[in-house]
């Protein structure tokens, strides 16, 4: 009895230091995935020959390249104003003279008509800021972020205020686009939309001219709006959803017509999350680099591509300084996504929603909900499918080519070649190995984040940095300082390219826990901890017993997300890959796009949407348990 | 002995202060509560004294010694929520056998789960959930959970405040028997004045942080030592004035009084307050007439007072004579 009551208080003692471990150790592998890597990308940013200097980040900020216009506004910050109306006013006055000739081009179409569409398009698109390459990336950001509102919002509202067979499915579709490999979808994109893709057959098969989509913005604006667009309709449904039926009806009691109510009770309901989706949707798009690089290349280079391109060239500082001055801009916009994003969510439980109407019935309002449909499948299917398709399809028809190929590089390929075998298995490990760390370290954020206090507050921000620290600048940072290795003590310590690309997907990883487990544990009453407590329970008790039972489905989800992140992340595994063994399925794809046919890179493809599919079902069956 | 003593506990939030120097002693086997209305500290002293908050001044001991820095899962109290806190995702069984785990001889589980749902009246509803439960068998379930592991102190926070009128007094006998019965001390938080004065053995009256008074429920609605315990436990008639050789001038009237020379605040309890009746008479305006059932709860206005009384009928006429007799004033300062 004596002995167990010993051994009993020795577990006591364990349980009690394990919260405050468990956040030592998040904390310790945070500085030593996070932040020294990205720190010693700003260190290199502001040294030259060895000493304290700003001249990298000046040099940047003084060279038109980068800033355009702004450069001059550094040198010389009294002509700025002048360089800036100026442009201010040409393109202005070319928009408007663009866009005047539309209404007239509509009206009496004829033969020019879409010559005239397209040419008022074309300026339009072409009238971004002269603000060189960083003008260009957040000038793309915006055409990306108002396509994905424009594709996004008719989502939502179908989604909220319709009732038909499959809505709930397609609701939990909606975030399928986000965890897709980012260069599976660039691939997609090229096999539906390239000079031979299926649009371009229909086009001609109806007699129009083709269009030549690939490295050009729209194609880049198309695919970003394929990513954000679904996250735009999630965040704007479940407000949507939120909106008690009785404030409508209040509205309607008070003699407000359908449409003004909607105009004075919902919409500014809903327009908190409309800007939420918008500014997410932007700071995506303007550190998107998969998509830019395989869509656009180097001349539609945004400044992580150009990023990318200079780690590649070995301009090491300059890259760094680039890198610092990208990562300045997407901190500040996520800090105020944060901030906006905690002031927009109340998240109460709605007591009446507003109730669906069936979609079933044929009126105007439905026959514009067919066409969405139609650009729907366009935009989000057609791609997939025709990957799919062209990788078993050649130029004879059918063919199983492309995968014998793939099957033969797995066998005779020389050892500096890439065997898709080997890329299949590093995928599946460093997908396990991010979910054994992403996963815990998640949670301990989450209930970091919920504790009261400006600590817990720098907490909820520190643990969202890495949704604003670009993947490249990560790996970058990695491969400086872990890779190719640090003094410590005198010792020199180096890790291995995959714990590298293993801590890298975990820093992207984390935060997608954080967000699915912190909503449900702060809507927990704390009083559930208190009376497991009062009982007897230590905290790291009270935290197993009752807080992970019931936060599961979301521990379940971000476990999804977290396995998805990693099987398709590309920004810095393909920079710690480089040179090595460890490459993974996105980075394989990417290597075969490079070369002369598409039809490699789209069996590849195939196999990581098969793979990414397959892995979400199986973790999707496991966390499910939990859902009840 | 007293089995808690607080002892000038002070908390402070971002500029509130939640205990502005709390001390009392509670003793063994009593019954103990807190009254206030909402934000007087009467929660966060609970808390204090369970161990989830800590006190930024003063001490709770527990027997005679501090508890200072020890955890809640070493302080052996039970508490009892008034959103019961039951885990949704165990049965009530488990539920009830959950502080069972962490103690040092573990009993025959099953058999003392049995005794507790005994105990409260839910015997054999061992396997159910705890959503399928009613709000006062929730309650139930809690204070049995709360009670498994023999707790040296039961911590009772608004337990019955989100039931109806009539189960909340039920379940309010049926726990003062309980704690008879076993003998726990008992420190009970509610804003219920009436609830208060029903079970307590002694109570404690608290306002903006600070204890008002302690005494029995007897003591708190006879004697009440200051304005706020006069009006807020029971309905009292308040007046105030300077008082001269056993006289007080209130507006304008003069009453006897046996108080010392000076200003004075004295209240007269509305079933005191007499129709027709008492030494110091006034005539007063009708505002409005209650019917209650057992009695009539009459408003009168009177120079500046809103006064009540409580008589047998609904009054005829616009205006009542009424009045008190001297050792029926209280002085409260």
């Amino acid at each position: 009895m004596a002995g167990s009551r010993t051994g009993r208080e020795r577990s006591r003692r364990a349980e009690r230091v394990a919260v405050p471990l468990a956040g030592l150790a998040t904390a310790a592998l945070l500085v030593v995935m996070l932040y020294y890597p990205v720190g010693t990308v700003l260190v290199e940013a502001v040294t030259r020959d060895g000493a304290p200097s700003l001249s990298p980040l000046l040099d940047v900020l003084r060279d038109p390249f980068y800033v355009g216009a702004l450069a001059a506004a550094v040198r010389d910050p009294a002509g700025v104003p002048a360089g800036v109306g100026a442009w201010f006013v040409t393109s202005v006055a070319d928009v408007l003279g663009a866009l005047a000739a539309v209404p007239g081009a509509v009206l009496a179409p004829d033969r020019s008509t879409l010559g005239a569409l397209a040419a008022a398009w074309t300026t339009f698109v072409g009238a971004f800021p002269p603000f060189g390459l960083f003008g260009f990336t957040a000038w793309q950001a915006l055409l990306s972020t108002l396509a994905s509102l424009a594709l996004g919002l008719p989502g939502a509202y179908v989604l909220a205020r319709f009732e038909f067979p499959g809505r709930q499915t397609i609701q939990s579709l909606t975030a399928v686009p986000f965890v897709l490999p980012s260069i599976m979808v660039a691939v997609g994109f090229v096999a539906a939309f390239g000079t031979n893709g299926p649009l371009n057959d229909l086009l001609r098969a109806l007699g129009l001219p083709t269009v030549e989509l690939l490295f050009s913005l729209e194609i880049i604006v198309l695919a970003h709006a394929f990513y954000n667009a679904p996250l735009v309709t999630r965040i704007v449904a479940a407000a949507w959803e939120s909106v008690d039926a009785r404030t409508v009806e209040t509205a309607r009691s008070l003699g407000a017509s359908p449409l003004r109510a909607f105009r004075d009770v919902v919409a500014p309901q809903l327009a908190p999350a409309v800007a939420t989706g918008a500014l997410l949707t932007f700071i995506f798009t303007f550190m998107s680099f998969p998509i830019v690089l395989a869509l656009g290349g180097l001349k539609l280079a945004t400044v992580e591509v150009w990023l990318y391109d200079r780690v590649q060239q070995l301009a090491l500082t300059e890259a760094a300084a680039l890198a610092v001055l990208e990562t300045v801009v997407s901190l500040g916009l996520t800090y105020a996504y944060l901030r906006y994003e905690d002031a927009a969510t109340r998240g109460d439980r709605v007591a009446s929603a507003l109730k669906r109407e069936p979609l079933a019935g044929l009126d105007a309002k439905r026959i514009a909900l067919v066409g969405y449909a139609l650009v729907v499948g366009l935009v989000f299917v057609l791609p997939l499918v025709s990957m799919l398709v062209a990788s078993v399809t050649g130029p004879n028809g059918l063919t199983t080519r492309y995968y014998e190929f793939l099957l033969q590089r797995e066998t005779t390929a020389a050892t500096s070649q890439t065997k898709p075998g080997v890329a299949v298995r590093n995928s599946l490990l460093f997908g396990v190995g991010t979910l054994a760390l992403s996963v815990p370290m998640g949670l301990v954020l989450a209930l970091a984040s919920l504790r009261e206090g400006v600590a817990s507050r720098l907490v909820g921000v520190a643990a969202m940095a890495p949704f604003a620290v670009s993947g490249v600048v990560v790996g970058l940072g990695m491969l400086q300082g872990l890779v190719f290795g640090v003094d410590v003590f005198g010792t020199r310590l180096a890790v291995g390219g995959p714990v590298a690309i293993v801590a890298a997907h975990a820093v992207g990883a984390y935060p997608f826990v954080v967000r699915n487990v912190a909503p449900l544990l702060g809507g927990l009453d704390r009083r559930l901890v208190e009376s497991a407590r009062a009982l007897g329970a230590t905290r790291a008790r009270a935290l197993v017993d009752i807080e992970v039972p019931l936060v599961m489905p979301g521990i379940a989800a971000g476990a999804a997300f977290a396995f998805a992140i990693s099987i398709g992340e590309f920004d810095s595994t393909v920079i710690l890959a480089e040179g090595s063994r460890a490459y993974t399925m996105p980075v394989a794809v990417e290597r075969f796009l490079t070369d002369r046919t598409l039809g490699p890179a789209t069996a590849m493809g195939s196999v990581l949407l098969v793979v990414t599919a397959a892995s979400f079902v199986v973790i999707d069956r496991v966390g499910g348990r939990y859902r009840e | 002995m007293s089995s808690l003593t607080l002892d000038g506990l002070v908390k402070r939030y971002a500029g509130t202060t939640a205990l502005d120097d709390v001390s009392l002693e509670v003793r063994d086997g009593e019954f103990f509560t807190l009254v206030g209305p909402s934000g007087c500290g009467k929660t966060t002293t609970l808390r204090t004294v369970a161990g989830f908050e800590s006190p930024d001044a003063g001490e709770v001991l527990f027997g005679g010694d501090s508890v200072a820095g020890v955890p809640p899962e070493e302080r052996d109290v039970g508490v009892v929520f008034q959103q019961y806190a039951l885990f949704p995702h165990m049965s009530v069984a488990e539920n009830v056998a959950y502080g069972l785990r962490f103690s040092d001889d573990p009993p025959d589980r099953d058999a003392r789960v049995a005794e507790l749902l005994e105990l409260v009246g839910l015997a054999g509803f061992e396997a159910r959930e705890p959503g399928e439960l009613s709000g006062g068998q929730q309650q139930r379930v809690a204070l049995a959970r709360a009670l498994a592991p023999e707790p040296e102190l039961l911590l009772l926070d608004e337990p019955m405040s989100a039931l109806d009128a009539r189960l909340r007094e039920r379940l309010r006998r049926e726990v003062r028997e309980i704690q008879t019965a076993l003998g726990v001390t008992t420190v009970y938080v509610t804003h219920d004045q009436a609830e208060a004065l029903a079970v307590s053995d002694r109570v404690a009256v608290m306002a903006d942080g600070r204890v008002e008074q302690v005494g029995t429920p007897e003591a708190v609605y006879r004697e009440p030592e200051t304005r706020f315990v006069a009006e807020f436990v029971g309905e009292n008639n308040v007046f105030e004035g300077v008082v001269r050789d056993g006289r007080v001038d209130v507006a304008e009237t003069s009453f006897a009084l046996p108080a010392p020379d000076g200003r004075a605040t004295f209240c007269v309890r509305p079933e005191a307050l007499r129709i027709g009746e008492g030494t110091n008479r006034f005539t007063a305006t009708v505002e409005y007439a209650e019917f209650l059932g057992e009695a009539v709860r009459v408003g009168l206005s009177w120079r500046g007072h809103d006064l009540v009384v409580r008589t047998d009928s609904v009054p005829e006429g616009e205006e009542l004579v009424v009045g008190f007799d001297p050792e029926d004033a209280v002085v409260v300062g």
